[in-house]
């Protein structure tokens, strides 16, 4: 069966050019880059190298990159570190951050800045709610389940003016800025420097590097207190024998992310088009969830009212089309999403939403067989399984289906077995892997 | 005519994929219900209930049939998992399938899917349901019928087993050729919600056991075990002693915390001929004194051929007058609180008015109870287990706990 993988967001393949850097590094380059032997000097310069790639990706010095296993950790490392050193300071987070971010920060005195029904941060209520004794903001760069872009040099200017006020105030309290960035690497600039922030976490898996690989960008002037003791790795701030196959492999993958980048957006904004579009056009009742103007290009978050989410992954991984749930919440996992509450949506809402990502291998072919087999997935009850299979089938069901009614047209005949029905003459590309397409 | 309505307690494992599967094709409307029984993860051992929920799900949009969930956790708790741990501290050992069947599936299941719109609820048992009879299944080696005898005439008039035609490959077949999920998920083990944890690792949970002694057929201390309640009559393993020959369990004795043992398998505690059965059910018929029916002391044991004796008081007198060997006694009376041998040595005359002495008649009275008389000795009977009762042609009469 063909598949289409469409959880860009998830996880990424690793790139063939990654798997090969990284190769060397698990046998003949195996060594500790601590050791003093000329092997191992060689592995550590290595490591080096691939520290500067990324570092000039950045904007940054190389010493001001931490190596870690991933975001998550990252994330943890940016907030504890600071935190741990102030206790009674709070650190003031959006409502629509990520686990990594979430979790950490509820340990300490914080404070979340709302979102509008786009998802984009309230820059007049953020102001507000830095206050005297704040001395962390951490707001994503994107959001991993809507794709909203955050304004990050705006807040970066309101963070400089709080900080020359508190200069004037005499405040020794510091005031720093964070971003995690995992979502977006793959599709925006993550020059931190221009960005302004003086912490980003960024990770390997989520472009086509390795998973539980990731990296912190430290401006010199914060200091963190290290989470992870040991052997003094990283400046002292991550201890650990260097990763080393995943270090290099890291600097490949965003070196080659961040090159071919600007080509990537236009042709994913011409996908994410495509796809909206046929999803006006073959599921009108569905509404789209986040930001149109400040979105990742390969980000599509819709609900489709009366569907169950956990119905229509499971019916299209039937088809081949691997997509997740529009958030955490679905009918055998009761947390709802926070993310899409922030938005206004209620519970019922988010069990009906779907997030759609694209990638590498996304194509106009397999945009237009998944949005296809969604719509006959939507237009599908559960007892007889209902095939709408012509475009004039389609529209009788879409007029049932806006009467608030389940719809169901067919000219076919029904068989027993849904496994059992071949799938032809409905528009889909069949017997291709998505490699091949 | 109109299409019948039948729920299928679809597990999310392969035998009610294929019942659902089954029933589709012989034309009824078929809804797939998920249970959901038990979600507490256990030491080791996560609870698998989201992932068999899922599967039960996807196999319902393969087959393109409705599917719910019915959410029984408090009931499950109360009536399968509270029973089991009352009968475990009273040192029994329970069956708590044969309870999840005769409270859950065909009590709970039943009544909430006929009030939401079925005409009959579907299992994937491995038994078959004729005019409100139930018969083993036609795969001898799968064959469920055991854990299905306290189920009512009434419930299984309303209930549909479809996968006891066909023996267990043949199901996996028809899996494979429907493409189903399920096709090569591994068979549940056991206690459906204990999964794959052990017993005593799911009892420690909730049970504070305390080491006592292992006491062998000479009265002589020979070790320590962990808890008497994790012992059952007949079991050979985990008794940690060491060396030499295996000890077998032939009796405990729950307010010393004492485990009784033998190393020689034909030690008279361990055999038994004559079996009391309390809290009888009769699916259909009444019990035939005359009859002879085929028995089977616990899952899997082969059929031996009884007959039957209705206990109540006048009978209870007559057992007095010949009271069973100390033997038969400790082997299926002794899991009972304080047995005193002595007392049941010296046939005491007491009238029947004055409390019981004997552990077995304090159980007996009051409710259906039956003697059964073996035609060959059985080993390792152990009290809070069923034996059931079959005729002739492989049906289920009925059944008992034996005390």
């Amino acid at each position: 069966m063909m598949k289409i993988y469409l959880d860009y967001a998830a996880a990424t393949p690793v790139d063939p050019e990654v798997l090969r850097a990284m190769q060397p590094y698990f046998s003949e380059k195996f060594y500790n880059p601590s050791a003093l032997y000329l092997d191992a000097r060689a592995t550590a310069k290595d490591v080096q190298d691939a520290r500067a790639k990324i570092a000039k990706q950045l904007g940054v010095r190389p010493s001001e990159i931490i190596f870690t296993a991933g975001g998550t950790e990252s994330d943890n490392l940016a907030i504890r570190g600071v935190m741990e050193q102030f206790p009674n300071a709070n650190l003031v987070i959006s409502a629509i951050e990520h686990e990594a971010v979430l979790k950490p920060a509820h340990l300490y005195n914080y404070k979340e800045a709302p979102v509008n029904s786009d998802g984009v941060v309230d820059l007049k209520v953020l102001e507000k709610l830095i206050d005297s004794k704040t001395v962390l903001v951490s707001i994503m760069y994107a959001n991993n389940e809507i794709g909203t872009i955050q304004p990050l040099r705006e807040i970066a200017q309101i963070i400089k003016s709080k900080i020359e006020s508190r200069k004037l105030a005499k405040s020794a309290l510091p005031l720093f800025f964070h971003t995690d960035a995992c979502q977006a690497t793959n599709y925006l600039h993550v020059q931190a420097n221009k960005l302004g922030v003086d912490m980003m976490t960024v990770s390997a898996s989520k472009i086509y590097g390795p998973k539980q690989m990731g990296g912190l960008y430290l401006n010199a002037r914060v200091k963190l207190s290290p989470q992870i003791l040991g052997g003094g790795q990283e400046h002292g701030m991550r201890s650990g024998t260097e990763n080393v196959a995943g270090i290099v492999g890291f600097a490949t993958a965003l070196d080659i992310v961040q090159n071919n980048r600007l080509k990537e957006v236009a042709r994913m904004r011409r996908l994410q088009e495509l796809a909206l579009d046929l999803i006006r056009q073959k599921i009108p009742a569905a509404t789209i969830n986040g930001s149109s103007k400040h979105r990742l290009p390969n980000n599509i978050h819709i609900t489709i009212p009366g569907q169950d989410n956990e119905r229509l992954i499971m019916l299209l991984d039937e088809k081949g089309i691997q997509c997740a749930a529009g958030s955490a919440c679905s009918a055998s996992n009761e947390e709802p999403s926070h993310v899409l509450s922030a938005l206004g949506l209620t519970d019922k809402a988010t069990q009906s939403s779907l997030r759609l990502t694209m990638g590498r291998d996304t194509d106009e072919r397999s945009i237009r067989y998944a949005i296809e087999e969604l719509a006959l997935a939507v237009y599908t009850t559960f007892d007889s399984p209902k095939i709408v299979h012509s475009q004039s089938e389609l529209s009788r069901a879409k007029t049932v289906l806006s009467e608030g009614e389940v719809a169901i047209a067919t000219s076919r005949e029904e068989k027993p077995f849904v496994a059992d029905r071949i799938r032809s003459g409905d528009g889909g590309v069949s017997g291709k892997s998505s490699k091949e397409l | 005519m109109t299409k019948k309505t039948v729920f299928v307690g679809l597990s999310g494992g392969v035998d009610s994929s294929v019942a659902a599967a089954l029933l589709k094709q012989e034309g009824y409307k078929v809804v797939g219900v998920y249970m959901k029984n038990w979600s507490k993860d256990l030491p080791g051992f996560p609870c698998p209930w989201k992932e068999d929920f899922q599967d039960a799900k996807r196999v319902a949009i393969q087959l393109g049939i409705d599917f719910k969930m019915y959410d029984f956790e408090t009931q499950y708790r109360q009536k399968v998992v509270d029973y089991m741990l009352d009968e475990y501290k009273a040192g029994r050992t329970p069956n708590p399938d044969i309870m999840c069947n005769q409270e859950v599936k065909f009590k709970l299941f039943l009544d909430t899917a006929l009030d939401d719109g079925a005409d009959f609820i579907a299992t994937g048992h491995y038994a078959r349901i004729k005019n409100g009879q139930l018969f083993t299944g036609l795969d001898e080696n799968k064959d469920q019928s055991y854990f299905l005898y306290r189920v009512t005439e009434k419930a299984l008039q309303k209930s549909l087993m479809p996968i006891g035609e066909y023996k267990k490959p043949e199901i996996r077949e028809l899996a494979k050729k429907l493409g189903l999920t399920t096709a090569d998920k591994k068979d549940s083990q056991g206690i459906c919600f204990v999964g794959k944890v052990g017993i005593k690792e799911f009892l420690e949970q909730y049970v504070r056991a305390k080491p006592g002694k292992i006491i062998d057929h000479n009265g002589k201390i020979i070790g320590e075990h962990d808890g008497a309640i994790f012992y059952t009559l007949g079991q050979r393993h985990g008794l940690n002693l060491g060396g030499g020959l295996p000890y077998y369990v032939t009796g405990k004795n729950m307010a010393k915390n004492e485990v009784m043992v033998t190393t020689d398998l034909n030690d008279k505690e361990l055999w038994s001929k004559e079996l009391r059965l309390t809290d009888v059910h009769w699916i259909n018929d009444k019990p035939d004194t005359i009859k002879k029916y085929q028995v089977r002391v616990r899952y899997r044991a082969p059929l031996v051929p009884a007959n039957l004796k209705i206990l109540d008081r006048s009978s209870l007198l007559d057992l007095r007058k010949a009271p069973p060997s100390p033997d038969q006694l400790i082997s299926s009376g002794s899991g009972l609180s304080s047995f005193d041998v002595a007392k049941a040595t010296s046939p005491s005359v007491k009238p029947l008015s004055t409390p019981t002495d004997l552990p077995w008649e304090r159980a007996i009275l009051g409710k259906s109870s039956l003697l059964l008389i073996l035609e060959e000795s059985v080993r390792a009977v152990t009290p809070g287990q069923s034996t059931v009762i079959y005729d002739e042609s492989n049906r289920v009469v009925g059944g008992g706990i034996i005390v």
